[in-house]
């Protein structure tokens, strides 16, 4: 039986930077699959690392029009693929906010058929995004993406960041706001994203405060795939 | 300092709104969406109107109607949508009306791409519309001076009544970076006697007439003569150039928006090859810093200069007229979002050097 992994989150808060680095890391260990599911953005998809992935051996599902750099948005019959009987893990990368989330949403025959313990739903939350700072925002996008998306949340990313200028002092930012997040709905606190120095630097700030590991969870260093820096897209281009 | 993760194009809203802009009139186009669709969610959170139009001329009249009624108002579109606005930002210019337009190039010709360009620096500098006019055009290279550019851009557009446009690429517009956003809750506006807000006979203010027809050939001289002696003042007091390790140089890199600071990069690439180049950045491209790019040109330790634009050469132009021949001024560049590499700007500098 196939394990499933959804991200969901606003737009911008890194669900393609995690769904990459989920994917990349899990084809080491079995058949991995990501589905590009993003009906919103032209521009930095996960399509646009398809070099990327298939070094790594990820199957890339992904809508025609991507790469094409054109606009309409139309999704492929093969994501229908990802949810035959099989081995490995898939990942969907879903578009941002819950205007993205709503191309989810056919798939809820699809997606209840998978049993609970091989289905996770990650909300992916960045508080140095604008408008997704404090916790009513977070709370109203977790509503309706869960609305729209017809899937519940089954865990809590904090994925606090600024681009190359992270700190340890961002990620318990994130903290404070995915821990009230999750006392308010009772969803866990998956992770906490960064970095591998920032998250170093995290851990010795929670160690030395005493922050509670239930609204830490499991620390995931990322290795920048997605984002380019000024510098690095001077060298690389986009 | 507490920064943001933002995209260019929400930082562009969120700055115009700390910049007292109330009013937002526009149409989607790609690469620019995200400004009207942060609009629509903030602008009625601070009271504002936010109002998808028709179509890019109706927004541009919405834009004329609630200008000549003295709002701070705002539009947004990417070049083939800026050209549906021409006829509506002549008719700004005639009737004196003050305004900020968003311009987040594409490649164009024609419906052309979504990528990147530079390619309306000839509509946006010299016309466009119809008719003796000019806007003020504003070409920031980061999202940082994008935002701190917006105060700017509303507060030039009330002393001249002027539309003012911030001519920015694609790639602004849809890459994120750390952002120091302003707080101002409480932007100082112009006042603005000449704003048609209601007439009262017999009342202490006189009738306001918005109005861009001027039947008479001497009452549309007058018109034109005041214009034209206020794109005089704006010429002397309002230019914005930047320039960067000019002093000296061998060669003068000039370049307006991104392009520009790839040019940086490439700058320092020179320096490590031994060669000193300097930058000189147009921020302003109308008024063009016709002084500024002569004087980095013209200084005797310069070879030569090299223009380099994401479009078939037409700041070149400019350039080329404020030298006057007084150098050699070459141009790189290629029209459809083809964005020069810092390498390939300094293998041609030092290629030009080795001629």
């Amino acid at each position: 039986m196939r394990e499933y992994w959804v991200m969901v989150g606003a737009f911008g808060s890194g669900k393609s930077e995690l769904a990459l680095n989920m994917a990349v890391r899990a084809a080491a260990d079995g058949p991995c699959t990501l589905v590009d599911l993003d009906v919103i953005n032209p521009y930095f998809r996960t399509s646009e690392r398809g070099d990327v992935l298939d070094k790594a051996g990820v199957e890339l599902i992904a809508p025609p029009y991507a790469l094409h750099k054109i606009e309409i948005m139309s999704l492929s019959p093969r994501v229908y693929a990802a949810f035959t009987p099989g081995e490995g893990t898939v990942f969907f990368d879903v578009g941002g906010d819950h205007v993205g989330a709503v191309a989810l949403g056919q798939y809820k025959p699809n997606f209840s058929g998978i049993p609970a313990e091989k289905l996770h739903v990650l909300f992916v939350v960045n508080p140095l995004r604008p408008l997704a700072a404090d916790l009513p925002s977070a709370r109203a996008m977790l509503d309706k993406i869960q609305g729209v998306s017809r899937l519940r949340v089954t865990g809590i990313v904090n994925n606090a960041n600024l681009a190359g200028q992270t700190s340890a002092e961002h990620l318990v930012q994130g903290y404070e706001l995915v821990r009230a997040l999750s006392e308010e709905t009772g969803i866990p606190v998956w992770g906490t994203c960064g970095c591998p120095e920032v998250l170093e630097a995290f851990e010795e700030y929670a160690a030395a405060h005493d922050l509670d590991e239930r609204y830490i969870g499991k620390k995931y260093p990322i290795e920048v795939m997605m984002h380019r820096s000024w510098e690095k897209f001077l060298k690389e281009g986009l | 300092m507490a920064l943001k993760l933002m995209k260019g194009c929400e930082a562009i809203a969120e700055a115009a709104i700390q910049a007292g802009c109330r009013y937002f009139f526009g149409y989607p186009i790609t690469p620019q969406n995200d400004i009207p669709e942060y609009m629509s969610l903030r602008l009625p959170q601070v009271g504002g109107c936010f109002l998808q139009a028709e179509s890019e001329l109706a927004a541009i009249n919405m834009v004329y109607g609630a200008a000549g009624a003295g709002a701070r108002v705002m539009t947004s579109s990417s070049s083939p949508g800026i050209s549906l606005k021409q006829e509506g930002i002549s008719t700004c210019c005639a009737a004196e009306l003050p305004c900020v337009i968003v311009n987040m190039m594409r490649g164009g010709p024609g419906l052309g791409n979504i990528q990147a360009s530079q390619g309306d620096y000839f509509q946006a500098t010299k016309g466009g519309g119809h008719g003796d006019y000019h806007t003020i055009v504003i070409a920031p290279s980061s999202i940082q001076e994008t935002v701190n550019m917006m105060g700017k851009a509303f507060d030039l557009a009330e002393e001249y009544r002027i539309p003012v446009m911030i001519l920015a690429d694609g790639l602004i517009g849809q890459m994120m970076e750390p952002v120091d956003m302003p707080n101002n809750p409480n932007p100082t506006m112009h006042d603005k006697p000449w704003a048609a807000t209601g007439y009262k006979p017999g009342g202490a203010k006189q009738r306001a007439i918005i109005n861009s027809l001027y039947i008479e050939t001497e009452d549309l001289d007058t018109l034109e003569e005041r214009l034209q002696n206020r794109y005089a003042v704006i010429r002397g007091k309002e230019v914005m150039v930047e320039t960067y390790n000019t002093e000296g140089a061998e060669y003068i890199l000039c370049a307006y928006g991104t392009v520009a600071r790839v040019c940086k990069a490439a700058v320092r690439l020179c320096a490590e090859q031994g060669v000193k180049v300097g930058l000189v950045r147009p921020i302003t491209l109308w008024p063009f810093p016709t002084k500024e790019v002569h004087d980095a040109i013209a200084q005797d330790s310069v070879k030569a200069a090299l223009t380099v634009e994401v479009s078939a050469g037409q700041m070149y132009e400019d350039v080329r007229l404020a030298v006057n021949g007084c150098k050699e001024v070459a141009f790189m560049g290629k029209a459809g979002s083809m964005i020069p590499a810092a390498e390939d700007i300094a293998e041609r500098i030092l290629k030009m050097r080795r001629a």
